[in-house]
């Protein structure tokens, strides 16, 4: 069973093998060709993209640094504000002798305070302003709710105390319960002449307000963060970063700034990034842009859309091309299943013209060869057929004059006996035969007419050779008006007469004719000498009567009636032969 | 013909194609329009304080019991009333909230402004059920529009330690006038050297605590003529006001954490204010027993109590779709639920003003810290007895302009003079 399947796959694969070569072929140049250029357009998009990508980035990074410049100067213009005004310097190193006192120099030093606090109010930036003598002014209370006390053994104050010439940004992770980390500046107020710090100014900055200055530009995996000198991330586009320890993103940050690179490709945070970085010389800190390629590349160039794509041009140029193979090769395999199948029709059966153009032209040229052909083999044929009319014609005429002489011998001796009436008979019977003998070769006669010529036959060799040798005729009643060829069975029956029975001196011949199925056949049997076949097969003798002879006979029938009819001999020695006819029906 | 066929098919093909993946992209790009506020059955509520009103507004939110989700918003005050004034003034109503919380002195100036904004709640709550004075400043034109939430009600936290080592007693301090509270601030710090308040110059809630004890505002009743050179009240406080500096029994501080850290640190022998100073007082845990409440002082006048309230807010439901479910969930939860107050008390320190809830468990306990006293009843039955003023628009417009006059006052300009000043200022700002 398996290997019936098998040998019917094979026989599949055999008869479609051109389509098969060719469709695996043009499928994989497809397909190669379609990954090809899918991975190379996705990768030359994403280089393209990344280039630009880093340039815009650039740029943005520009931006965000003048906001956040704008803001430092701002803030920078409100400490200068703070540091030069007598009024508050007054409050805060002078106490005064009343409550009335007091009271006035706090009035007076909140009203200043407000008035420079508007410089940084669009920020939403507040200060606090911090005095030696329990003096705290904090002009928003909901950024940080701060004691004096507390804010004395603040770390940022103490730091602003030792470095009182610079404005520090510290980063404060949460200043109360459910607060938002803050950047708070520092400076200490001091005295010009003596040094002398006088009091502390503080701003406290939002995270959120320095995410709201980058975080239009960001994106995910466009990430945007604020890294100070000690490697904290300050503030990012990423909150759960906020507060961590980031040396790696620092290091990475100051070689870009260092090398004045356009970015690079580091690993830190536990990922791939590109990053890109701005140095900002009045907070001390890095402003990095840390882009994550790969989430950054899927959300804009989604390779998954481009491979769907090629996937289904690939699958309609498959079938495509499925299709336009299968019709060219299916009329050409047709074309070759008909050419070798044409020698079981006899080269008569022209092959149809169907398929594509070269189809159609190769079967158009077999078609007219093949027409030519059969011309030719026409040609031939009549040439033959002519042929051997001709020669039957110069047979047919020569009879033999020893029959004629041996017939007429007979009929002066039996003249001379007084027989008078078997003479005539004779005559009679000679003259009839010769009649139907020399009449046109190529007519046909009825059963009727032959059995009469072969009665006629042998009652002159009979009356020649008395009758040792008994003819018997056994006629289907309802084959006597099919008709046959002149002298076809004539030359057996002589056979028969003269060379069966030259050792047996009597016997009989039995002729019989009958229809079997399509076909008038006719035998002839004798129980004579009979020959070994091996040699014997009817050989071109020349006959007595006419000269016509066994093979010519068989030719004859077969030039006639086609391959399917003709003469067969079967004999054995000492068992007689036995000759067997094959004809068409045929009827006038 | 057949390849006309395939052509067709094949842009047809690559038409699905192109429409796939342009359909993706224009979903991603309308979701980035919505905004959090525009979900259906769901009422949106903004309030400031995470410790104070916000946790208020969730306890309300466990206890409402209707199909609406509520979304409490925290923002800081001043952006609530950034928001509001621009959002109402250029009339649009999108990304405000349902429910609004609004500091009773600024109520008036967003009613009267924008008259149609808010939705009335006449219907929807019992006025009778709520103090006087707080009715007063949460309607307009005989409408209800707030649902009011905390009591400002003051009162005087004193120390009683500090009051005994000059001799006085808890019953001397109380329902004494504001002369009164001056003499014995005097005589406490030549007691113990201690202040016996603190002051703020930058803010006068005081002589807002003293105009109201009698009545009286900075506006006229209409709530926008400017009140202040013929309001005797206001007189008196400055003279109060002078007389407690001249006296040298005030602490002046510039800060909230100065104000908390003087009375937690024992620098101060009272503190005259409102009854949400309590969870700050008790801050110092140290201090258990050693501190009363008694009623505020009053101004020595005809008609002056010894009641008066600062700051408190109220509830209010803008006129924008949802209104009716946010009038629902505010008459279910502070316009009537009696326990939810109870809740509000103990969990929140927020005393409301509706009556009915006074009768509750929660406001009968009784505090060790101020010596075992029910306070909570007590800042309720004062309730009952604050004058109602009408606040008007103009609170802390005139309040900036009165902050220089005490300035000069105390300087030694002439009071007549300065409150003339005032009031010729007020009248051309306000104009």
């Amino acid at each position: 069973m398996k290997m019936k399947r098998q040998q019917q796959l094979m026989q599949v694969i055999k008869n479609h093998n051109l389509f098969l070569k060719m469709f695996v072929v043009m499928v994989i140049s497809i397909v190669a060709v379609s990954l090809f250029i899918t991975f190379s357009s996705i990768r030359m998009s994403s280089h393209l993209f990344m280039d630009t990508f880093s340039i815009t980035n650039t740029k943005v990074l520009g931006q965000i640094e003048s906001r956040f410049e704008s803001l430092s100067y701002a803030i920078v213009n409100a400490k200068n504000d703070v540091q030069d005004n007598g009024t508050i310097k007054r409050g805060l190193t002078e106490q005064g002798e009343n409550a009335i006192a007091i009271a006035e120099s706090k009035y007076q030093i909140m009203k200043q305070l407000e008035r420079i606090d508007t410089n940084i109010e669009p920020y939403n930036a507040s200060m606090i302003v911090f005095g030696k003598q329990e003096q705290l002014y904090n002009m928003n209370y909901s950024n940080w709710s701060v004691s004096w006390e507390e804010l004395a053994e603040h770390p940022i104050t103490h730091s602003a105390v030792n470095h009182p010439d610079i404005l520090q940004y510290h980063y404060v992770p949460s200043l109360m319960a459910h607060s938002e980390p803050m950047i708070i500046g520092t400076k200490a107020l001091t005295e010009r002449s003596t040094d002398h710090v006088y009091g502390i100014l503080y701003f406290l900055i939002n995270e959120d307000q320095l995410k709201a200055f980058y975080e239009g530009y960001t994106s995910e995996g466009n990430n945007v963060l604020l890294i100070n000198e000690k490697g904290t991330i300050v503030s990012s586009s990423q909150g759960q970063w906020a507060g961590k320890d980031a040396r790696d993103v620092l290091q990475a940050s100051k070689e870009v700034d260092k090398e004045q690179l356009e970015y690079k490709d580091v690993h830190v945070l536990q990922d791939d990034y590109m990053l890109m970085s701005e140095y900002l010389p009045t907070y001390d800190m890095y402003l990095v842009n840390l882009v994550d390629q790969n989430a950054v590349l899927q959300r804009l160039i989604n390779p998954k859309e481009i491979i769907f794509i090629s996937m289904g041009i690939v699958i309609i140029a498959v079938i495509i091309v499925f299709v336009i193979s299968r019709r060219m090769t299916k009329s050409i395999s047709q074309l070759v299943h008909q050419i070798s199948d044409i020698a079981n029709h006899h080269f008569n059966k022209p092959i149809t013209e169907t398929g594509g153009y070269e189809a159609n032209q190769i079967a158009y040229a077999f078609n007219s060869m093949l027409h030519e052909l059969q011309e030719y083999v026409d040609v031939v044929v009549q040439t033959q057929q002519r042929q051997r009319d001709a020669e039957l014609r110069a047979l047919q005429h020569q009879i033999n004059p020893h029959f004629l002489y041996n017939t007429l011998t007979s009929v002066k001796l039996m003249v001379q006996q007084g027989k008078k009436e078997q003479a005539t008979d004779t005559i009679h019977a000679l003259s009839s035969l010769l009649q139907h003998a020399l009449g046109r070769i190529n007519q046909t006669i009825t059963v009727e007419e032959e059995i009469e010529n072969m009665k006629n036959y042998v009652l002159i060799n009979q009356a020649r050779y008395g009758d040792r040798i008994k003819v018997n005729y056994f006629i289907s009643p309802d084959c006597l008006h099919h008709r046959l060829p002149k002298l076809v069975l004539q030359p057996f029956i002589e056979n028969a007469f003269f060379h069966a029975f030259n050792e047996k001196k009597e016997g009989f011949i039995q002729l019989l004719i009958a229809q079997r199925e399509d076909r008038l056949v006719c035998e002839i049997v004798d129980n004579g000498d009979g020959i070994d076949m091996a040699g014997h097969n009817m050989k071109a003798k020349r006959q007595l009567f006419t000269g016509i002879g066994v093979r010519n006979v068989h030719e004859r029938i077969q030039l006639l009636y086609g391959h399917p009819y003709g003469v067969e001999m079967t004999s054995a020695k000492g068992e007689g032969t036995r000759v067997r006819i094959e004809l068409p029906l045929r009827e006038e | 013909m057949k390849k006309y066929v395939w052509i067709v098919l094949m842009s047809i093909g690559w038409l699905v194609l192109v429409a796939c993946s342009s359909g993706e992209e224009t979903n991603n790009s309308s979701n980035e329009g919505t905004t959090e506020y525009e979900e259906t059955n769901a009422i949106t509520a903004w309030a400031w304080d995470p410790a104070f009103n916000i946790a208020a507004l969730e306890h309300a939110k466990e206890a409402y019991s209707g199909d609406y989700d509520v979304v409490i918003v925290e923002n800081a005050q001043d952006d609530i009333i950034q928001k509001l004034n621009t959002g109402l003034s250029s009339g649009t109503t999108k990304g405000m909230p349902n429910i609004v919380l609004i500091e009773d002195y600024r109520a008036q100036s967003f009613l009267q402004a924008y008259p149609d904004a808010f939705h009335p709640l006449t219907d929807v709550i019992n006025t009778d059920e709520f103090a006087d004075y707080k009715t007063a400043t949460t309607s307009l034109d005989g409408k209800q529009y707030g649902v009011p939430f905390d009591s400002g009600v003051a009162g005087l936290y004193v120390r009683t330690d500090f009051l005994e080592e000059a001799g006085y007693t808890v019953e001397d301090v109380s329902n004494i006038t504001w002369a009164e509270y001056i003499e014995i601030g005097k005589d406490v710090k030549e007691a113990t050297g201690k202040n016996m308040l603190t002051l703020d110059p930058n803010d006068l809630g005081q002589i807002r605590m003293m105009m109201q004890s009698n009545g009286s505002w900075y506006v006229k009743e209409d709530g926008s003529t400017p009140h202040i050179s013929e309001n005797e009240s206001l007189k008196k406080a400055f003279e109060v006001y002078k007389g407690m500096m001249d006296a040298d029994i005030a602490k002046i501080v510039s800060d909230w954490s100065q104000f908390v850290g003087a009375f937690n640190s024992g620098d101060v022998a009272s503190v005259p204010t409102g009854n949400w100073i309590t969870p700050s007082v008790k801050q110092a845990a140290e201090q258990s027993g050693k501190w009363a409440v008694v009623p505020i002082p009053r101004l020595d006048m005809e008609g002056a109590v010894n009641a008066s309230n600062l700051g408190g807010s109220s509830w209010y439901v803008l006129n924008v779709e949802g209104k009716e479910q946010a009038a629902d969930f505010l008459a279910n939860t502070f316009g009537s639920n009696v326990e939810l107050y109870q809740t509000l008390v103990q969990e929140v320190g927020a005393v409301g003003t509706y009556s009915p809830a006074t009768e509750g468990d929660a406001y009968a306990v009784e505090d060790e810290f101020f010596g075992g006293e029910q306070i909570v009843s007590k800042f309720s039955e004062w309730t009952d007895d604050i004058p109602g003023v009408n606040y008007g628009q103009h609170t802390y417009a005139i309040e900036d302009i009165i902050v220089t006059g005490m300035q000069d006052y105390l300087n030694g300009t002439e009071l007549s003079q300065v409150l003339e000043n005032a009031q010729s200022q007020a009248e051309a700002q306000l104009k």
